[in-house]
């Protein structure tokens, strides 16, 4: 028969044992629920409801949010992609920011390997004060949008913002929704 | 082995077995029910868009739009002349359909898939028109995304140009009104907001086009700012008796049925401002956003058999709703067909649906695109309101008894054989190519003496059918 003092050591170990053990799975949790964080951007929660597209990523970070999602078959042109500013009020998110966007200026965008178009929006539903960045490249008939919202008045902000689409975290995410290319 | 263990190795062995015998091979038969294969023509090879069959004196002339070339071949040779000619319009006898005879191919615009070619056509008699010259035969065709061309086909084999619209950034799915020449032109005016909208023109005289009006989803307009509305893909006119034009818009998403008042449309105020663009609008049936809408079929007056002793109701205004695939494999929620009741216009509202059972053929593991994507839309009395044929890619056609539409059945289809011309095609896996060659049937046309005619996107080229059957009793032609 066992000694009370063995019983006592016993159960104390079982109890470090199972304390670890929970502590592991409380790290792991920890870690699997921690905001993802790269560079200054926090992923955050898609935020818009659910349309035709499958849900994109998005980041908070350097006072700007950034959403970005491939759609797939979208692309007006196959052979040359989006050259046209309006195609970029068309195919990007901008509506689902602000549905009475007012267009701005646009540029040739390359994001990584992919080229396209930005264009500059006022968000006339805030005031228009507040300015977004609509971005549509393609990838033969495949597009990827990415939306800019935030203090991107100046451009190197939106740099910071471009900068990030294009560091791996975004990347290797947009490239596995395209096949890898 | 033991029993069980068995069933846990074969049951998976079995499935997917039954995936690969299933994937289509050079020298398989055609798959078919209750439809049967009268005739072949390989279309040079060229990938098809519209099919149009024109009774034409004592001849039936079809009339076959192509999308652009591909990359393995951009211009196709042409055997009657030897040279690579860009895919455009192929002009096919059809007056024995066990024996069709190639007469001509019109090139259409340099550029591949949807970049090029001559998708869409539609055919009008000139002693039809109330302008045209009597003894002209007038194809109206697009050319690629630039412009839209007239050409008199009196004689089929030696076609000529006789006007062209263009300065267009895009063109597909047009209508043409046979009885007033009024036509609406799927277009991207330049400074259209969208790829693709509506140009009414007035084409009873076609050497002579005349401008009606630009018309579009308020939003989409030269100048508007916010949101884009969805971009049109094509629209059907019942004419001036029905005074309806049902807008399709969408694709394969965010579709949209827009009904408009004919006579509002074409003697409204043109100038595209909000309100102009919606003065005419009478009603909407907004679809999922996973759906959209490639043909809007009207089918207006329908007796409903159920409803027949009903005070109100026993006939009922119909569109059927056909969204087109665009994803290989099944990459994309699936793409059907839609009946949608619109007697109470300002209430339109949807009241069944069809699709091929994926099952029944592991659609999704065959290749290429698997679900709808057009349907016929002859309104000869053959086959109006009793049967309606559905391009369904690599399910092929789907003959569908509408007769109660409120439950549409199938009788019968038919999946045509691949060639060595069929293309292949391909979904991107770990970043890599991963091709399978299936059919792809795109469109299809009825006409007057009941033949049907599909057409392959995979460069399969043409096949005529007949009902036999069941389905040919269903449609009363026994």
């Amino acid at each position: 028969m066992l000694s009370t003092r063995t019983l006592v050591y016993g159960a104390l170990a079982a109890t470090f044992v199972v304390a670890l053990a929970g502590l592991s799975v409380f790290a792991r949790w920890d870690v699997a629920h921690r905001p993802e964080t790269h560079d200054g951007w926090q992923r955050i929660a898609w935020p818009f409801p659910r349309d035709g597209w499958n849900e994109g990523q998005a980041w908070r970070g350097h006072d700007m949010e950034l959403y970005v999602r491939p759609k797939l078959g979208f692309c007006g042109n196959c052979d040359t992609g989006v050259v046209e500013d309006s195609e970029v009020d068309r195919v990007t998110d901008i509506d689902l920011v602000d549905p009475l966007f007012v267009p701005l200026e646009g540029q040739h965008i390359q994001i990584a390997d992919l080229v396209g178009r930005m264009r500059l929006y006022r968000l006339r539903s805030r005031g228009d004060s507040q300015l977004a960045a609509g971005i549509a490249v393609s990838y033969n008939c495949d597009l990827v949008v990415a939306l800019i919202v935030g203090k991107i008045a100046n451009a190197e902000q939106r740099q910071i913002a471009r900068k990030f689409l294009e560091a791996d975290p975004v990347q290797f995410w947009v490239n596995r929704q395209l096949g890898e290319k | 082995m033991k029993p069980l263990a068995l069933l846990i190795v074969g049951l998976p062995l079995l499935a997917a077995s039954g995936a690969f015998a299933q994937q289509q091979k050079i020298g398989d038969p055609p798959e078919a029910s209750n439809m049967r294969l009268v005739g072949w023509n390989d279309l040079q090879g060229r990938s098809a868009y519209q099919p149009t069959i024109h009774h034409q004196g004592d001849r039936w002339i079809a009339y076959i739009g192509h999308h652009g070339g591909t990359d393995a071949i951009p211009d196709p040779i042409n055997p009657m002349t030897g040279k690579a000619e860009p895919n455009g319009t192929s002009i096919v006898d059809v007056t024995y359909p066990a024996n069709p005879k190639y007469l001509r191919h019109i090139p259409g615009q340099e550029g591949k898939y949807e970049g090029g070619g001559a998708q869409m056509v539609r055919v009008c008699d000139g002693s039809t028109l109330p302008k045209g010259d009597r003894n002209a035969v007038y194809m109206l065709r697009t050319f690629g995304s630039e412009a839209h061309e007239i050409w008199n086909v009196a004689d089929p084999a030696n076609p000529r140009l006789v006007t062209r619209i263009a300065g267009l950034k895009d063109t597909h799915k047009s209508w043409w009104e046979c009885d007033t020449g009024i036509a609406y032109l799927v277009s991207g005016a330049p400074d259209w907001r969208v790829r693709r909208m509506t140009q009414i023109y007035d084409l009873s005289d076609p050497a002579h086009p005349r401008k009606i009006r630009d018309f579009g989803l308020p939003g989409q307009q030269p100048g508007a700012t916010g949101t884009v509305p969805m971009e049109l893909h094509g629209p059907i006119s019942t004419g001036p008796q029905g005074n309806r034009v049902y807008f399709g818009y969408g694709t394969d998403k965010e579709g949209m049925v827009q009904i408009v008042d004919r006579d509002k449309l074409l003697k409204g105020p043109a100038a595209p401002t909000d309100a102009n663009l919606r003065y005419p609008e009478v009603g909407r049936l907004p679809m999922s956003a996973w759906n959209g809408a490639h043909t809007t079929f009207p089918m207006l007056q329908m007796p409903i058999a159920e409803f027949a002793h009903d005070k109100d109701g026993s006939k009922r205004d119909i569109v059927m709703i056909v969204d087109e695939a665009i994803q290989n494999e099944c990459r994309e929620a699936r793409q059907m067909v839609w009946f949608a009741d619109v007697s109470i216009e300002s209430r339109p509202m949807m009241i069944s649906s069809w699709t091929v059972p994926e099952a029944s053929g592991n659609f999704c593991q065959r290749g290429g695109r698997f679900g709808s994507h057009s349907s016929n839309e002859s309104m000869a009395p053959v086959y109006y309101k009793k049967m309606a044929f559905i391009a369904f890619f690599n399910a092929g056609v789907r003959a569908l008894d509408i007769r109660d539409p409120y439950h549409p059945t199938e009788v019968g289809y038919f999946i045509p054989a691949i060639t060595d011309k069929t293309d292949k095609r391909c979904v991107r896996e770990a970043g890599q190519d991963r091709c399978k060659t299936a059919i792809q049937t795109n469109n299809v046309e009825t006409d007057e003496r009941g033949y049907i005619y599909i057409v392959d996107r995979a460069n399969t080229g043409l096949h005529i059918l007949e009902l036999t059957g069941s389905a040919r009793t269903a449609a009363g032609l026994n």
